[in-house]
């Protein structure tokens, strides 16, 4: 039997991309990003989705001449139904629908959250595939939760943020510093050259698996009101140091809730995904994890962010379980787990 | 934008924080729309959360940074809106984003980030700022109402 190939749409929020999977090889993974947002600082919907509907015809039609093949040999379409931005997520809606309809080829709805998880399933994703049961700790700029997954098609959220994102965290706690956006990498970088022990700042109290980075925001604000009273250029001459002790808290919290999260299920095989796996502090305290028994898995990058290739995984798992949705299907912006 | 009635809560602790939102719930007695001023980290989402919580909304969502807009269902009929404008930098785009016929609808609105679509606030808009005091962890919040 021939492998399944899939072509996966995705336009959850700012980049619209398409792939194509054979098997679990990925042949394609055209990403188009729009480097309008930058301008502006941050994502604004209706710029994403004027930008999605430029994009997506040149980048389905780059994902299958990279891939050598015609739309013929597609086996279904699967694209992401949701969550995230409205606007943008019915672009690629429409665009599949319409694919599916003109070329009677099955349709797949995606959760694009669910895709993040499965994406370490692709080929190349990492070295270790994660085995079932495993946790996930999805962390970007719009979500921070982890999640059990039992099979592809079976998962639970164990947790969840109350107010902020991970990544939104970073990118606040840099405009807070004066840093252009995105902030999140800069911190990054400034923190390798500072002191993580130097400043303090407040833990969440919150119960259970769930998340909080409201308390931390407001505790930078009054350190940084505090020591600009003695110190004008307090931002200035500290920024390694404010920046190596903001990341080193945003990761405690992570990490304190995963380690719980593994302490409970009594599940050690962790995986991470969302575009706040590139931080390189999240990385060094997980892989250090290894040495106390966990088995963890950080896909490729390319996977890590918003991606069609997950996409197109996710929908793998689903075709070959029957899933298939008809015309009458729309994208939701929040849509249910 | 000078409105009738100011209330003034001085030395507020985190803990105080739904105890004022139930007073200001009852200040304002009917659907009404809330700009709200404060610096990153002040405690604008919490606030709003805590107000969701007094109009019944058991489990608020996060922080609407990301969506822009989150929207409630308070009691039937009663519809509450969380927005956060911080990511709104472009006039002429934020005219598309539809949120001024969003604004005629009889519901209550919570913006943060007001600023941001400052040419489309109603006129009826009343202020909330919440400021950080100088010293300790501890907040004043000031309403600007009409009644």
């Amino acid at each position: 039997m021939k492998d399944t190939i899939i072509l996966g749409i995705e336009s959850s929020c700012d980049d619209t991309s398409a792939a194509v999977l054979r098997g679990s090889e990925i042949l394609s993974n055209i990403i188009a990003g729009q480097a309008v947002h930058e301008l502006f600082g941050g994502v604004v919907p209706e710029l994403a989705s004027r930008a999605h509907q430029e994009n997506i015809v040149p980048v389905v039609s780059a994902a299958l001449k990279e891939a050598g093949i015609g739309l013929e040999d597609v086996d279904a379409i699967a694209f992401t139904q949701g969550p995230g931005l409205l606007g943008s997520l019915t672009i690629g809606a429409s665009f599949a629908k319409a694919l599916a309809l003109a070329t009677n080829k099955p349709l797949v709805p995606v959760h694009h959250m669910k895709a993040h998880i499965l994406a370490h399933f692709i080929d190349d994703a990492s070295e270790m595939k994660p085995t079932f049961p495993f946790l996930c700790l999805t962390v970007s700029g719009g979500h921070t939760q982890i999640v059990r997954v039992d099979n592809p098609l079976q998962m639970e959220v164990l947790g969840n943020t109350i107010d902020d994102a991970a990544g939104e965290a970073f990118d606040k706690a840099a405009k807070m510093l004066d840093l252009p956006y995105p902030g999140g990498p800069l911190i990054d970088k400034y923190a390798q050259l500072g002191n993580a022990q130097a400043f303090q700042f407040s833990k969440p109290r919150i119960e259970g698996l769930n998340f909080s980075f409201s308390g931390l925001k407001t505790s930078i604000l009054y350190t940084i009101r505090d020591q600009v009273k003695l110190d004008e250029q307090f931002k200035e001459t500290h920024l390694n140091d404010l920046c190596a002790s903001i990341q080193n808290s945003i990761v405690s919290i992570l990490m304190d809730k995963i380690e719980k999260a593994v302490q409970e299920t009594g599940i050690n095989c962790v995986v991470i995904a969302g575009g706040v796996s590139a931080n390189s502090e999240l990385r060094k305290r997980l892989q250090a994890k290894m040495e106390h028994g966990w088995k963890v898995s950080i896909p490729k990058f390319s996977y890590c962010t918003d991606n069609a290739a997950m996409i197109a995984m996710a929908g793998k798992f689903l075709f070959e379980s029957g899933v298939r949705a008809d015309q009458s299907i729309s994208a939701q912006a929040r849509l249910a787990w | 934008m000078q409105k009738d009635q100011t209330k003034r809560w001085e030395h507020v602790p985190l803990e105080s924080l739904s105890s004022v939102a139930a007073e200001l719930v009852k200040l304002l007695s009917k659907p009404s729309f809330v700009a709200i001023q404060g610096e990153m980290g002040a405690g604008k989402t919490t606030f709003v959360q805590a107000l969701l919580r007094e109009l019944g909304i058991k489990q608020p969502d996060g922080s609407p940074t990301y969506a822009i807009v989150h929207e409630y269902v308070t009691k039937p009929g009663t519809k509450a809106f969380h927005l956060d404008c911080y990511r709104i930098e472009n006039e002429r785009d934020l005219a598309q984003l539809g949120l001024d016929e969003l604004f005629e609808e009889n519901a209550y609105f919570f913006v943060e980030w007001p600023d941001k679509i400052e040419k489309i606030l109603p006129e009826h808009a009343n202020w909330l700022y919440i400021r950080c005091e100088p010293e300790g962890e501890l907040r004043e919040i000031v309403l600007n109402y009409d009644n």
